[in-house]
């Protein structure tokens, strides 16, 4: 294992690292504000809108991720008639599914975060003239941004690593360089390497979120 | 003069009629005790006057203007109307824990009240001096001790300039020790000659500062007198009953 050969596969897995980076920044960037708005049409008063929302999430977490980036990617253009419409590059197939996906599970992670607000806090805010609309914005989702934050830190760690299912509808990202030097220089090294460096972007990650806990601690 | 009038309540939660017929007026200036056993429909009229319980029957009446009549409620603009002119402070503070001290107090005037932003800031500061917690207004409530939550809370629902304060069992949640703090605070407002409706355990403070008590018992309200009079001679022997348990 020397020096030499870690560097020299360490260009190609960083260029593939990139392709991870970019589809977790695409997916968090979009499945969150998508989430919350999921999370509002699930708790909507309109029934249909909420039985909708709760079909979609009940879709999305209840089937495998990698039969649902499958499905985008090869299943979607085999469609009679639309099926030329929906034939995406791969990369972009990805990250639509993987904000799909996430969507559905940071919807919940929300939807959780409002329930577990106590009743007093929306009685507090009638009795003070405060209106839905204060009530909502002022009251209520603060609070439930700050209660779900540990779920959505570990929900975006799972995120990083579930980007290496790019690795099935191929498109080159970490995990793919790494398989390609080991099958190639028949050594482990590059998957210690890959190894390392999700542990370093996780790390990243943690310590963002950790730091975003003490930043809202309201102590 | 009633400014609160409050005729044949009613309530009930499924089969169970927690309010039977509950009649009694606040004067203003009034300081009014209810007191009865857990259970006995106390806190459900309170939270009723302010529109947090919807009552089957009777009627309620506000400074002269109708909340609600014969069981039929006001439209939704005139009950908030009517209920903004009572503030109400709870068992569980109910402060918002994401917001200091000082917001906590602003947060409701600034988004409601058509006042300047200084006239706000002004009056916070006043109320934070009168309750004893100016140094504390930046600190965030879990940092407060229950005393000093409720404290606050009771500053908050000032800010709104209520003409009546409605408490529902505001010490039942605090340690013994911590209790005369908020006691005090309340004696402090009914010298100032604000009307107040306390729901309470606290006989002493009923006693010492309430000018009308109340018992209740069972959904209905057994005897009305001064304190002097309901604490001395009660006149039914329910009220005895309760009292002989209280004291003990």
């Amino acid at each position: 294992m020397s020096i030499d050969y870690i560097l020299s596969i360490l260009g190609p897995m960083l260029e593939g690292a990139q392709m991870t980076v970019l589809l977790f920044l695409v997916a968090i960037v979009i499945s969150i504000p998508l989430g919350f708005l999921l999370m509002l049409a699930v708790r909507s008063s309109i029934k249909p809108l909420s039985w909708m929302a709760h079909t979609y999430i009940y879709v999305m977490r209840g089937t495998p991720l990698l039969l649902q980036l499958l499905f985008i990617c090869f299943g979607l253009p085999m469609l009679p008639v639309v099926g030329e419409y929906l034939v995406f590059d791969r990369f972009v197939a990805a990250c639509i599914g993987f904000i799909l996906n996430y969507a559905a599970y940071f919807a919940e992670i929300f939807r959780g975060g409002v329930l577990a607000i106590d009743k007093g806090q929306y009685e507090a805010a009638q009795v003070l003239s405060m209106n839905k609309w204060q009530t909502t914005t002022r009251v209520i989702l603060p609070q439930m941004f700050r209660i779900a934050l540990p779920a959505v830190a570990n929900e975006s760690v799972t995120l990083v690593k579930d980007t290496a299912l790019l690795y099935a509808v191929a498109v080159p990202e970490l995990l793919h360089f790494a398989q390609t030097a080991v099958n190639r220089d028949f050594t482990i090294v590059p998957f210690l390497v890959a190894g390392i460096i999700y542990l370093i972007m996780t790390l990243l990650l943690t310590m963002f979120f950790k730091w975003l806990e003490q930043r809202f601690k309201f102590e | 003069m009633a400014i609160i009038e409050i005729q044949n309540l009613k309530k009930s939660f499924g089969k169970q009629e927690v309010l039977k017929q509950i009649t009694f007026d606040v004067n203003k200036n009034d300081v009014v005790a209810v007191i009865g056993p857990s259970g006995s429909g106390k806190s459900t009229m309170l939270r009723s006057l302010v529109h947090l319980e919807k009552i089957d029957g009777g009627s309620i009446r506000v400074g002269g203007e109708s909340l609600v009549q014969d069981g039929i409620y006001s439209k939704p603009q005139e009950i908030k109307r009517i209920t903004s002119k009572m503030g109400m402070v709870f068992q569980h503070f109910n402060l918002f824990p994401h917001l200091s001290v000082k917001e906590n107090l602003e947060l409701a005037p600034r988004l409601v009240k058509k006042e300047s932003s200084k006239d706000i800031q002004k009056r916070s500061t006043e109320l934070l001096e009168k309750i004893g917690l100016s140094n504390r207004a930046a600190s965030y409530p879990a940092n407060l001790s229950g005393g000093q939550k409720q404290r606050v809370a009771i500053a908050r629902a000032l800010m709104m300039n209520p003409d009546i304060l409605l408490f529902d069992e505001p010490t039942s949640a605090l340690d013994p020790e911590l209790t005369g703090e908020v006691l005090q605070v309340m004696k402090d407002l009914a010298k100032d000659q604000m009307t107040m409706i306390v729901v309470t355990h606290e006989m002493g403070f009923a006693k010492e500062v309430a000018n009308k008590v109340i018992f209740m018992d069972d959904g209905e309200i057994v005897e009305t007198a001064h304190p002097d009079k309901l604490f001395v001679s009660p006149q039914f022997e329910r009220t005895r009953t309760f009292l002989n348990r209280s004291f003990k």
